[in-house]
């Protein structure tokens, strides 16, 4: 189980990455339409949580450590922040059919800021993933020796 | 404060309060027995604030606040409360103490309170309007598994077994989401669907064949196919009626009958035609699978109709509309007199990124001449419009006259998707200029900025309305229109929804012949609603409370924008079925639809979608 939950919290980095990618096809698709950012959706309101929360789950199964536990569902919760950006930064444009404003746009460009972040709580789960699977031994078994957190 | 900016404002308050439950959770996990009662505290506050908001919502319409009121709120409180009584004298004492105060005791309940504000976050996003019984025991299973799940990863859990009647309650609302509701919506009217059982078919609701005395025949024959545009100095792929785009214009004169045949060559998904704003015997209205069969490849349909109703209109395909119409598949109809001066039509469309107006400049024309603009929105967004070098009065709106239009100028005219705006000026002796969206369209120069959005509800004169605000009437419908997860044609997908289903999965409204009906159309959601009702055109009672206090509003096409609530009425006098619907034709697609139906009227069409 440790080993699955290295393999998904790499997934989920690897997702991010691909994600920044996908933000920019659709920053510099012609014409810009409705469809510009469909993978950029896709992959983040459904692949992103998706593996955000089977990194949780196999976290709590593998027995990791709460804080690497809670740390997986980051993801999840940044995705929120993301979608609310848009949600906000709609909402002071008037609407997602308007032009934007000075004000609008300040909080848009909040999104790339928010995005770092997601990246790092990725970055970082992955790492402690990994650390926690080196921990003592290989065996991919429940570890009757690892202390619950609390 | 707006209701759309209330409602961003209570999703702030509610990611506030889920961060401010979560992270003294985590807090307290890590030992921080200050920083989790700060937290705490904060949480506390950013909880309440958020009830405040939730009650401003619900005075915008129960609608907006309906899920905080019955689930997410009273959830969020519950947990909320529990957190404070279990874990706050803990913390409290821990910190007087100096001890870590971590144990599960004062953990588990803070991150419950956690998870309980993130599912009031998420639930508008997913759900919706409105919050069903099944979605009250899914979102509260969800929360305590989650719960659970945490008491065990903390340590001392609760025994396995614990989680069998969360299980259970989970798929118990799962169960209740699947058991489908009414098919029908009689709007507080009688139910009878087809008294007696002598129904009459929708197909045999055809249109004279005859012009009114004094009229003519306008004969049109139309062939759907595949053909290349030129758009902006590129060639589009696109389809065209006759190879054109727009397709033919269709004038007449009040009176005469209008007759067009449609032909299909090479459209594959099949074409219909549709008159938007013209209130058609239902055979003629194109809306197939409940008026009639898309024309296949190959095949013929024949339309009449009189041409009673003066003004601008237009026409365009309802079989897979949201691409037909995309790709080229409208054109205008315009009834009226001979034109006096220069009157041209101009049918607003957005290839890529390049905005048409079907002609290449504003006509020339003698200072002094009378000029009218047509405008028609043929996209599926609305349009902001500026024209400069004159005043003009805006005359009519979807092809009905307004009451003493007083002249305008340096004024933004939002025109909705499928609306029509005409406008009337005299040449004056200098250029004059329309922009779209802040972009030249006819003419040139730089766009004017920062004009005031022309508001349709109070301007010109009041006038008689054979009814209003006050009448009596024989059925109420409301309509909430918002996103969510939903069934659209048997596949479950991110809908745009009504009342929380998706077409075709949408009760039908129901109305007899002669009924008085009004229709509330309440938006929940982030988007431009632009709302279309076929067959009749609707009087503008209210929008937000207010009542038009201009000029009467006779529209076919009403852009619902985020946090509003319009209310309208029609009088049911063409019998039939008709498509109710989004005219932003994307939304349609993905479910924002239903039918409307008169009692006793039958549709021997079906698997077509009427989109």
């Amino acid at each position: 189980m440790r080993r699955v939950l290295v393999v998904l919290s790499g997934l989920l980095l690897v997702a991010i990455l691909v994600q920044f990618y996908f933000a920019a096809v659709g920053a510099f698709d012609r014409p810009q339409d409705d469809d510009s950012f469909a993978l950029h959706s896709i992959t983040g309101m459904m692949i992103i949580p998706l593996l955000s929360i089977l990194t949780g789950v196999a976290a709590a199964l593998a027995r990791a450590p709460g804080r690497l536990i809670g740390m997986s569902f980051a993801p999840l919760g940044l995705v929120v922040v993301q979608v609310l950006i848009i949600v906000v930064g709609n909402v002071i444009s008037g609407g997602s059919d308007e032009d934007t404003s000075a004000a609008s746009l300040f909080v848009f460009g909040l999104h790339a800021v928010n995005a770092l972040l997601l990246g790092g709580a990725a970055a970082a789960v992955f790492r402690r993933a990994r650390a926690f699977a080196a921990e003592k031994t290989t065996v991919d078994a429940p570890q009757p020796t690892v202390t619950p957190a609390a | 404060m707006s209701t759309a900016q209330l409602i961003a404002l209570d999703l702030l308050a509610t990611l506030l309060a889920a961060a401010g439950w979560v992270g003294a959770g985590v807090a307290a996990a890590a030992r921080r027995a200050r920083v989790a009662l700060a937290l705490l505290a904060v949480a506390v506050v950013v909880t309440l604030v958020r009830v405040t908001t939730a009650v401003a919502l619900a005075t915008g319409g129960w609608w907006f606040a309906q899920d905080r009121v019955v689930l997410t709120g009273p959830l969020l409180g519950v947990a909320g409360l529990a957190a404070v009584l279990t874990a706050g004298p803990r913390l409290l004492s821990a910190a007087r103490a100096g001890t870590p105060g971590n144990s599960p005791a004062a953990v588990v309940p803070l991150l419950v309170a956690g998870y309980a504000a993130a599912a009031g976050l998420l639930f508008p996003f997913l759900v919706g309007y409105p919050a069903t019984w099944g979605d009250v025991l899914v979102t509260v299973a969800l929360v305590a598994a989650a719960g659970l799940v945490t008491w065990r990863v903390a340590g001392s859990g609760p025994p396995l077994w614990t989680f069998v009647p969360i299980l259970a309650m989970g798929l118990a609302g799962v169960g209740a989401g699947f058991v489908t509701g009414a098919d029908l919506d009689a709007g507080g009217g009688p139910e009878s669907r087809h008294p007696a059982g002598h129904g009459v078919s929708v197909a045999d609701l055809r249109g004279p064949t005859t012009p009114a005395p004094g009229g003519q025949v306008r004969r049109y024959e139309f062939t759907a196919r595949r053909t290349t545009v030129q758009v902006g100095g590129r060639a589009v792929e696109a389809w065209g009626y006759n190879g054109q785009v727009p397709g033919p214009p269709i004038t007449a004169n009040q009176g005469d009958l209008v007759e067009v045949t449609l032909h299909n060559a090479d459209i594959e998904r099949g074409v219909t035609l549709h008159w938007h704003g013209y209130d058609v015997p239902a055979a003629e209205d194109g809306a197939p699978g409940v008026t009639q069969d898309a024309v296949p490849p190959g095949g013929e349909y024949v339309y009449r109709f009189r041409a009673d109703q003066v003004g601008t209109y237009w026409y365009h395909t309802h079989q897979a509309s949201d691409v037909g119409v995309k790709m080229g598949l409208y054109g205008t109809l315009v009834v009226g007199p001979p034109p006096r001066g220069v009157d041209v039509t101009l049918p607003v469309h957005t290839f890529g990124s390049d905005t048409v107006a079907g002609v290449a400049a504003l006509p020339e024309a003698a200072p002094g001449t009378p000029v009218r603009l047509r405008l028609v929105n043929t996209d599926g967004v609305p349009h902001r419009f500026t024209l400069t070098g004159t005043a003009f009065r805006l005359v009519a709106v979807d092809g009905t006259d307004l009451n003493e239009p007083g002249e305008v100028r340096e004024v933004e005219l939002r025109l909705p998707a499928g609306g029509r705006y005409d406008l009337a000026y005299t040449m004056p002796s200098g250029e004059v200029a329309l922009f779209v969206d802040g972009e030249a369209l006819l003419g040139a120069g730089d766009a004017p900025k920062g004009w005031p959005e022309h508001d349709i509800t109070r301007y010109g004169a009041p006038a008689a309305t054979p009814f209003g605000p006050e009448s009596r009437f024989d059925r109420s419908f409301t309509l909430v229109l918002d996103r969510g997860f939903a069934l659209v044609d048997g596949v479950p997908r991110y809908a745009f929804t009504v009342n929380g289903r998706a077409f075709p999965n949408v009760p039908t409204q129901l109305v007899r012949e002669g009924d008085l009906v009004e229709m509330t159309v309440a938006n929940r959601g982030l988007d431009t609603h632009p709302w279309h009702l076929h067959g009749h055109r609707v009087l503008v009672l209210e929008r937000d409370g207010q009542r038009v206090s201009g000029s009467p509003l006779w529209l076919d096409t009403f852009d619902v924008r985020p946090g509003e609530v319009w209310r309208v009425a029609f009088r049911a006098d063409n019998p039939g079925a008709w498509m109710n619907h989004c005219h932003n034709l994307a939304h349609a697609a993905q479910g924002m639809a239903l039918h409307l139906e008169y009692e006793g009227v039958t549709t021997p069409f079906h698997g077509g979608h009427g989109g």
